[in-house]
């Protein structure tokens, strides 16, 4: 193999690990809060793409670096993600088939966002991006990873593992499964089954958030990104069984891999129509998803 | 009330078709009242599914477009009348609707309405990617008026043929939801397993239901195409399915004055507010937010609700009556 | 003269084998039951016969019609119908429109005036008949799912736990009605316990772990060894 075959490879593998780590942490979090509460968040391209705007505000604005930035804006999305509970979240609980008005709520959060957005942001720059938390280059072989990237990928993957431990062996993990399984059956054995509501919830966003960090800090990002994102997540949820984990960090892996193949020699949009039609052909034929809860 | 619905329906015809007179006077008013009886014939078929059937179909937009642009593409490229292309292009995004459809019969509730949104996005992006017919997000202008004997139908004219459209649209489903037909489709909206089970054949009306919701949006997109004169892939997108929804949703849905409510009062706001599209985009998420959360039965629905603990009030106190004697 | 037919009836979820070549039958005027713990494949042979779920092997016929595969709308046109575990009514509409979709199927072949009148009578749904579903009693929602059953003019009604959530009085009521029922139309009992079926039922099928162990009058399965063993001994009073 030539090194300007290499290159490629390794730049390849080195994209696909980055996306397919952030795809799968994003979509965990929309799987958890869908697979828990019966909330799936339409809107969570928007939220992604929150967290990568306010860290920007705060890097570019204030001059914080990133690493500041980074904890401020989880900081004040759990902030965030406790007040949209107590708002509006609790407030569908106990509606039977709430997952139709959870996801028509969420559309209406898209579409408040978006607008927010054009009046805010879209006037301000076309392209953002976060400095680096860290400076300089590693060279796997012929190839030269930054070590900013580096340490996006690291975290990702180091956060996807310490979720996945999480709802396997802590006790709060497994109370989150025992609802995910069996509303009546958890609540019967004594859990708290709304503050396992609010938990996920806050829990699944700030997923969401870190993720449009991880990215922000990897990539340069523009506002459309929020709208490929929330496709992108259903997507993965769906197919990979809605509530199910080890799902989306499976078709998360694969997307991100399909994605920066794709990219090679087509445009990102070719990559969108994919994951809607393989989104479509489960939905249609195994609505279940292929992984179970 | 019932006494009387044969009267408020004739009041609310003889309105709709004196409106265009009172308006002719003022272009923008003429033109927001126009635009007003496309979304009333919209909101009608969206109630039809939505209300009615208990599926909230996001691809009604879409489909509206098929039909607008096939309308403009039979008149302008085939030289059609618009009389001929109409009723074809409502027919062929008809069968567009049912076709995408199909497959989803068997879905209910949240994966169907994400189905209908996943298959409004895959035809927005159609519009926009495959210019050939569409020219792209650039859209087509200077589509022309209908033509009419002669001439072309416009102003005055145009805005009552519009009038009258919607309120055929109305009365049409008026009719429909009182037939065993209708009756069907409020079964199927309650317990679609239980219906089945007492002989209605599911499958069947929701593929009726489809094919008759997708003429209302092919009806509805082409002489939207002939009003405004210029059609784009925004026109047709999924804000516009989410618009109309709300027209129902917050007018009150599953009944026939919800729709003319809540068209009635949020159809006029964006032309109205003449601002930015992103200030309708917020209070456009607000109102659904606030529709879905608080306004279970929207206006018409809190209404028949008041009304209905008046009568038990009203009840109460002959009950009291009674026990004196 | 045969009304429901199985043969060789099989089915496995996932790997599991939830029915085991079940073999059973029902005649026209008798009324056959079906008991079994939880877990037997009661459930599911009561999908299977009306059409919610497909056997993986086996022949289903109904009044010398074949019906695998063919979905509960189709069954309900050919006289086979059921009612659910959990009652199940049209819980927004009002008890008339609930009586009203179920006269949808058959429109202006179905029953009169005068005969709905007196199943509604019979019933004792007459004054309810403006509420909605919803807000009657348990006991009312049973009844209100025999009426939209008869409605059907049906051949064979399965009932599916008929007296599930019943209080005790109520129940000794069902189960007369129960019987007067058997006049109007063939009906298959399924329940977990005996209690109701040794008063109803001519025949018994007892289900347990997928497979059909017994066939015969009450009183036969009553003495019948492995049943009791297997099943009753726990708790026949």
């Amino acid at each position: 193999m030539t090194d300007a075959q290499l290159l490629i490879l390794l730049s390849t593998l080195s994209t696909g690990l980055i996306l397919g780590a952030i795809f799968s942490l994003v979509a965990a979090g929309v799987t958890i809060v869908y697979g828990c509460v019966w909330l799936p968040n339409a809107s969570n391209g928007q939220f992604f793409l929150l967290a990568s705007l306010v860290a920007w505000t705060f890097t570019a604005s204030l001059g914080w670096s990133s690493w500041l930035a980074a904890i401020a804006v989880i900081v004040l999305g759990i902030g965030l993600s406790y007040l949209l509970e107590w708002i509006l979240i609790r407030r569908l609980y106990d509606t039977p088939n709430r997952n139709v008005a959870y996801f028509v709520v969420t559309l209406g959060m898209t579409q408040i966002m978006t607008g927010i957005f054009s009046l805010t942001y879209a006037k301000w720059s076309d392209q953002f991006s976060l400095p680096p938390v860290v400076d300089g280059i590693s060279m796997l072989g012929p190839f030269p990873l930054s070590n900013n990237r580096l340490l996006v990928m690291v975290v990702s993957l180091f956060v996807l593992v310490a979720l996945f431990a999480l709802l396997r062996y802590h006790p709060y993990g497994r109370a989150l499964r025992a609802v995910f399984q069996n509303r009546e059956a958890a609540a019967l054995r004594g859990v708290d089954v709304r503050s396992i509501y609010r938990l996920s919830f806050v829990l699944g966003s700030t997923i969401i958030f870190l993720g449009g960090i991880l990215f922000a800090l990897a990539y340069s990002f523009d506002l459309t990104v929020a709208w490929t994102m929330s496709i992108t997540a259903f997507a993965i949820m769906i197919i990979g069984g809605p509530g199910s984990v080890i799902g989306a960090l499976v078709v998360g892996m694969t997307f991100g891999f399909t994605q920066a193949i794709v990219s090679i020699f087509a445009s990102p949009t070719a990559a969108t129509f994919s994951y809607l039609g393989a989104m479509l052909v489960i939905l249609l034929f195994r609505p279940s998803g292929l992984f179970k809860r | 009330m019932k006494l009387h619905s044969k009267t408020i329906f004739g009041l609310f015809v003889l309105m709709a078709l004196m409106l265009p007179l009172a308006a002719s006077g003022n272009k923008f008013f003429a033109f927001v009242l126009g635009m007003t009886f496309i979304s009333l014939l919209w909101a009608t078929g969206m109630n039809l599914m939505y209300g009615y059937v208990g599926l909230m179909p996001l691809m009604f937009a879409g489909v509206a477009g098929v039909a607008g642009y096939a309308m403009v593409h039979f008149t302008r490229t085939l030289g059609w009348s618009f009389w001929l292309a109409m009723p074809v292009a409502s027919l062929l995004a008809a069968a567009v609707g049912v076709a995408l459809g199909l497959p989803s019969l068997r879905l209910k509730g949240f994966y169907f309405t994400l189905c209908s949104l996943v298959i409004q996005t895959v035809l927005t992006l159609a519009f926009i990617f495959f210019p050939t017919y569409t020219n792209g997000d650039t859209g087509i202008n200077q589509v022309a008026p209908p033509d009419w004997f002669g001439g072309e139908l416009t102003g005055l004219g145009m805005d009552m043929m519009l009038a009258v459209v919607a309120v055929a649209g109305v009365l049409f489903c008026a009719w429909l939801v009182k037939t065993p037909l209708g009756q069907r489709f409020v079964a199927i909206r309650e317990d679609d397993v239980l219906a089945e089970g007492l002989g209605i054949q599911v499958v069947r009306c929701k593929i009726i239901a489809f094919f008759i919701v997708s003429l209302y949006a092919g009806i509805g997109g082409c002489f939207y195409a002939a009003y405004v004169g210029f059609i784009s892939p925004r026109a047709y997108d999924v804000l516009v399915s989410m618009n109309i929804w709300l027209f129902v949703a917050f007018g009150g849905r599953a009944t026939i004055a919800g729709p003319i409510i809540g068209t009635a009062i949020l159809a006029p706001i964006p032309f109205l507010l003449q601002d930015l599209q992103a200030f309708k985009d917020i209070l456009s998420g607000v109102l659904i937010i606030v529709v879905t959360l608080m306004m279970p039965g929207g206006i018409y629905g809190a209404y028949v609700a008041w009304r209905s603990r008046q009568a038990h009030v009203a009840s109460d106190g002959d009950k009291v009556q009674e026990q004196r004697v | 003269m045969k009304l429901l037919d199985v043969n060789g009836l099989s089915k496995s979820f996932g790997g599991v084998a939830a029915l085991r070549q079940v073999e059973g039958h029902s005649v026209v005027g008798e009324t056959l039951g079906m008991i079994g713990p939880n877990g037997s494949g009661k459930t599911t042979f009561v999908n299977i016969v009306s059409g919610h779920v497909r056997p993986d092997m086996g022949s289903l016929t109904f009044d010398g019609i074949d019906i695998a595969g063919k979905n509960p709308h189709q069954l309900a046109a050919i006289g086979l119908c059921r009612t659910y575990q959990a009652v199940r009514v049209f819980s927004s509409l009002s008890t008339q429109q609930n009586i009203d979709n179920a006269r949808l199927l058959l429109s202006h072949r179905g029953l009169d005036q005068a005969e709905l009148s007196e199943l509604l009578d019979w019933l004792k749904l007459d004054h309810v008949l403006g509420k909605s579903a919803g807000s009657l009693t348990l006991f009312e929602q049973r009844r209100l799912e025999l009426l939209m059953r008869l409605v059907l003019k049906p051949k064979l009604i399965m009932l599916d736990e008929p007296v599930g959530g019943l209080a005790v009085t109520e129940v000794i009521e069902m189960i007369q009605l129960l019987k007067q029922l058997k006049a109007r139309c063939s009906i298959f009992v399924i329940e977990h316990t005996m209690r109701v079926i040794k008063e109803l039922a001519d025949r018994v099928m007892v289900l347990i772990a997928g497979e059909k162990v017994a066939d015969g009058p009450p009183l036969d399965i009553l003495k019948n060894k492995r049943v009791v063993d297997e099943y009753l001994g726990a708790q026949h009073a």
